[in-house]
């Protein structure tokens, strides 16, 4: 220790535990301060007795300040003081201007009426990410994704679901035919062409009138769906362009984007979620994937009205298709409710009435 | 804390937990803050600090332990993972097919992951003065951790007891403190035992859900259609069926929640420390059930905001309820790791959830 020439004198910070280098033995002390040199003594250590350690301020190491948590002082030695003295430590290093970054952060984390503007702020941040930093993300990642990915995605999704829930066709083979050349034309028109989607029919057993799409373009058709459609051929291939539309529009991976992006953006950024609530999000993302949004039907709806428009059929069947599911199906109001996908008919049938007018004007408007 | 080297003579030492839920208030939502203005880079600085005010204010003996990994080791590590992603994604859309190999590869380096994550979590924590540290192979996690989870899967949860006695042998024999080692050796019918409550649990659950969807199956059953019999029946039943899923999911939940206590109380008393010192749980499987299912619904309700508060409850609570019990002297512990410092900045790979969670 040279003697500082501002020669100030010895000055006690605080007291604590030190712990020899690389030793958990723990013996009581104090941490000293003289001009810029720093001393650990024994806890009533007589005056002629040898220091425990010493340093410099710019030598040491001083853990910065979380909470009240003990502060840490690493000596280059490897010995260590341990004080839960942290206002003092606090004292010694703003005088000496150090460790201006951690003290700040500590600041802004003290509990003060400053806390409320910032849960505020978070809160609007919050809703600006989700509003429009999550969408972009999908974007980005639907857009990355090789389509090898879809592809496997669906590659067991059909055999598995043949194997628990549908069962084969029972339709009449010319029905068959007819809605399939009808597909045909659809596809033909569509973003992948002709060989860009499968139709497969199944009976739909407890899945009952429904119509999916996987991904890979597989599309699958139920007989009860056939069933409810009746004698209206268009009701089918207003369906089945709706299908084509997810699609298309990569309803599927963009859900499983959004699900699991929602998921991952809470965890990352509440980087403390707690297990429980971890639990809650990965299955509710995993559940949510499962199922599309409104506005992925919307999209979907509208799919279909152009695409029925131009291969020159009916693009109001779609809402007729509506109608017929609504009168059929009366039952089941209860329990599927979570689970149902394709929320406000009403709504979604005067869309499809408003796209229609459209769709023909410009059709109209082309042909002049 | 006199000049003693090691904790009292002998007997039960109860943790203590000493955070507080208004300064952790505040530490949280500064780093949700912060998190949020950096785009995401100081989630590595948030963690440390989240972990270094959790940590630190755990005391055993009236010493708190203390985290070590520094913000720019996390965020390298974190780095380090980003690219490997991009890598692969790049690599994919060149080569389709490769897409079909990567989960592989990642299947075959999950076990080192493993290795490498728990090594990290462990070199980053002390305790007097003293870094921890894991001596575990990739290997043995391979044949503990992988291996123990497929045969818990593929018994639908039956051996499961079986994987989890794998998985804290190998966490708890690669366990190092300072120059002494851990040892543990839970034996398969106390977990068995532990586990009881969470499987009639799971058994009462999947017969009342099933009641449930057979409930449903029958209300909609009379429900007038205009449809065949056979169609009524069909879409009653989907609904049965889909009104399972979420009950299921449920009573899964709280299972869990329940043999992870459990399991946790038997694993930690069949625990030594440098073969004598019994390391102590006596977490209530039901109580702890309580503050998890209940911290959940005050989070739920307040839209984040109780989530300091519920993290310290919980905290507080799990560490109320461990200990070690301290057989003699346990002596002055040295820091077994050459050059320490270096060691443990020497580790990016912080894989999460890989933490011991003292």
């Amino acid at each position: 220790m040279a003697s500082d020439a501002r020669a100030t004198s010895l000055k006690r910070i605080a007291e604590g535990v030190w712990h020899p280098p690389r030793s958990s033995e723990a013996i009581t002390a104090e941490i000293w301060v003289q001009g810029d040199s720093v001393i650990v003594r024994r806890a009533g250590a007589s005056a002629g007795e040898p220091a425990l350690a010493l340093g410099f301020l710019s030598t040491i190491e001083v853990s910065s300040r979380v909470g009240n948590v003990p502060r840490r002082i690493a000596f280059s030695n490897g010995s260590l003081f341990e004080t839960p003295d942290n206002a003092g430590i606090d004292q010694l290093l703003t005088k000496h201007g150090s460790n201006r970054a951690g003290a700040f952060v500590h600041g802004l984390e003290r509990f003060h009426p400053r806390l409320i503007v910032f849960v505020a702020a978070v809160f609007l941040l919050a809703t600006a990410i989700y509003r429009f930093a999550l969408p972009a993300l999908v974007e980005v990642a639907v857009l990355v994704t090789p389509d090898v990915v879809p592809q496997t995605m669906s590659a067991g999704t059909l055999k598995s679901l043949d194997a628990t829930l549908l069962k084969p066709s029972q339709l009449p083979e010319a029905k068959r035919r007819a809605i399939e050349e009808g597909f045909g034309d659809l596809a033909k028109r569509a973003d992948r062409g002709t060989g860009g989607y499968s139709l497969n029919f199944r009976e739909g057993g407890a899945i009952g009138p429904n119509a999916f799409a996987l991904p890979s373009g597989t599309i699958i058709l139920t007989d009860e769906l056939v069933d409810i459609a009746g004698d209206d051929p268009d009701m089918v291939l207003a369906v089945l362009a709706h299908e084509i539309g997810h699609v298309d529009k990569k309803h599927s991976l963009r859900q499983i984007y959004r699900a699991a992006g929602t998921a991952g953006l809470i965890m990352l950024i509440a980087g403390d979620v707690g297990t429980a609530m971890q639990d809650v999000l990965t299955n509710g993302a995993a559940l949510l994937s499962l199922s599309y949004s409104r506005e992925a039907e919307s999209e979907a709806d509208h799919y279909s009205v152009i695409l029925m428009t131009k291969s020159g059929r009916d693009p109001m069947a779609l809402a007729r298709f509506f109608t017929a599911l609504q009168e059929k199906l009366q039952v089941g109001t209860e329990g599927t409710s979570m689970f149902d996908t394709h929320p406000g008919m009403p709504d979604r049938q005067k869309m499809i009435e408003q796209w229609s007018k459209e769709a023909r004007e410009t059709a109209a408007t082309r042909t002049k | 804390m006199a000049d003693t080297s090691a904790q009292g003579a002998g007997g039960l030492v109860r943790a203590e937990f000493r955070g507080t839920a208004s300064e952790y208030f505040g530490i949280w939502m500064v780093n949700i803050l912060l998190t949020i203005v950096t785009v995401g880079i100081y989630s590595a600085w948030a963690k440390v600090r989240r972990n270094r005010y959790f940590y630190g204010n755990t005391f055993v003996a009236g010493q708190s332990f203390d985290y070590h990994a520094k913000g720019k080791q996390i965020f390298i590590g974190r780095l380090i993972v980003f690219a490997g992603l991009i890598a692969i994604n790049i690599v994919t859309a060149i080569v389709p097919l490769l897409a079909l190999v990567s989960p592989i590869v990642f299947l075959v380096a999950l076990p080192w992951l493993m290795a490498r994550g728990l090594r990290f979590s462990a070199r980053v924590t002390s305790y007097r003065n003293v870094r921890f540290n894991f001596t575990g192979t990739a290997w043995g996690a391979f044949t503990s951790v992988v291996l123990g989870g497929v045969v818990a899967t593929l018994s639908l949860g039956i051996l499961a007891p079986l994987a989890s006695r794998w998985f804290y042998r190998y966490l708890f024999n690669n366990l190092r403190y300072g120059d002494r080692s851990f040892s543990s050796d839970p034996r398969v019918g106390k977990i068995y035992g532990a586990a009881l409550p969470a499987i009639i649990l799971f058994v009462v659950g999947i017969v009342i859900s099933i009641a449930i969807a057979f409930l449903i199956f029958m209300a909609s059953n009379q429900l007038p259609a205009d449809g065949s019999v056979e169609e009524a029946l069909e879409n009653a039943f989907a609904a049965g069926l889909f009104g399972m899923i979420v009950p299921l999911m449920i009573i899964y939940f709280l299972c869990a929640i329940l043999y992870r206590a459990g399991v946790r109380n038997v694993v930690m008393n069949a625990s030594l420390l440098d073969e004598r010192h019994r390391l102590f749980s006596d977490l209530p499987r039901f109580g702890y059930l309580f503050v998890v299912v209940s911290n959940l619904f005050l989070v739920f309700l307040t839209m984040g905001l109780m989530r300091p508060w519920t993290a310290i409850r919980e905290q507080r609570y799990v560490i109320k309820h461990s200990g070690i019990t301290f057989d003699g002297d346990l002596g002055t512990v040295l820091d077994s790791m050459e050059a320490a410092g270096v060691a443990a900045t020497a580790e990016y790979l912080d894989l999460e959830g890989f933490d011991f969670g003292f």
